[in-house]
């Protein structure tokens, strides 16, 4: 096993194959590039919609699961996590950072965790909840001060019974 | 090379291949419209680790763009799996191709395991386009040198070059 590090020096493959000083995009864009580039993302927002109202079933079907059959609640337990990770990715790119917060609550209480104990459980469901309010009212932004107390109640409550 | 030639280099990206593996349909349909928007003319895609090692094979990729968590279904492997065989496996067919990261993993732990792995470039998710093709831009045209040490194969982790006065502490190798 190696003990000493031992460099190499970078693969100028890449370079070679793209990198010229007439075709193509500059390594910093220009203003106009980014905006078309962001006209993609927007363009996909009623898609992104869609998309979550599925993920949001999903975590419903998930929690029925977890709460009524002690077999598979693993399985399902699994699935709150993976949907409430991609939610997480996908709300801020859309203009909805209070729901890429809210699943980022739900993904961090749940991340450890085994079968939820029956308060574990509610607080699952009201982040849930949480979700659906805020795709259910289209709240862009980071949400008004009720939404934020929300989120921070929230969270206060998954510190306290996450173990 | 100097600052202002460095202002005045483009990028071809109709002449890379990408791979992109993304299980979430959406974002990966996201990542190729950015990328044909790129002039991007090459895009596999992948939703697990086997479907990902598969097209990795046949050679014909320049870059991966991954996310950590894959499919539900393939449980067993994640997308630092891949980063790891493609550094790492002896079947690999660029063992120094830039990986970009792109994940909802984004807190500090992740980033640090990311970069243990190998990972070129970390992009946390949500993200904007500029940041995703600042990273990519970086990964192409300026590639890292690369380190083996321990049981670590890939991009140098250290960021800065610092002026070093003292001994020589770095062995520099002709090839791998």
């Amino acid at each position: 096993m190696t003990k000493k590090p031992v460099f190499m020096p970078p693969s100028q493959e890449l370079r070679r194959k793209a990198v010229n000083f007439k075709k193509g995009f500059k390594l910093k864009l220009e203003p106009e590039e980014i905006k078309k580039l962001e006209a993609v993302v927007e363009k996909a927002t009623d898609q992104f919609t869609v998309e979550v109202a599925d993920k949001l079933r999903g975590l419903r079907v998930a929690l029925n699961d977890v709460a009524h059959s002690q077999i598979g609640a693993d399985q399902a337990m699994q699935a709150i996590r993976t949907i409430s990770l991609e939610i997480k990715g996908m709300g801020g790119m859309f203009k909805y950072p209070l729901l890429t917060a809210f699943a980022k609550s739900l993904n961090d209480f749940t991340r450890d965790m085994g079968v939820p104990t029956p308060i574990q459980l509610d607080i699952i469901a009201a982040q849930i909840d949480a979700l659906y309010v805020v795709m259910g009212n289209r709240i862009q932004g980071s949400g008004s001060k009720i939404e934020m107390q929300l989120l921070s109640a929230l969270e206060e409550a998954a510190r306290k019974y996450r173990h | 090379m100097s600052e202002d030639m460095a202002d005045h280099e483009r990028i071809d990206f109709s002449k890379i291949s990408f791979l992109v593996v993304e299980p979430n349909r959406l974002m990966g349909q996201m990542v190729r419209d950015v990328l044909q928007m790129l002039d991007v003319q090459y895009i596999d895609r992948a939703r697990d680790f086997e479907t990902a090692v598969n097209v990795l094979r046949m050679g014909r990729t320049d870059i991966m763009i991954t996310e950590w968590a894959l499919s539900q279904e393939k449980l067993g492997r994640n997308g630092m799996d891949i980063v790891h065989w493609v550094r790492n496996d002896g079947g690999s067919p660029n063992r120094m191709m830039p990986i970009v990261m792109m994940t909802a993993n984004s807190e500090e732990e992740y980033v640090c395991r990311a970069r243990d792995c190998g990972v070129s470039e970390f992009v946390a998710k949500p993200y904007t386009v500029n940041g995703f093709y600042t990273r990519l831009a970086s990964a192409i045209a300026r590639p890292r040198q690369f380190v083996r040490i321990g049981e670590y194969f890939g991009p140098d982790r250290r960021r800065r070059r610092l002026d070093w006065a003292g001994p020589e502490r770095r062995i520099m190798a002709d090839a791998i």
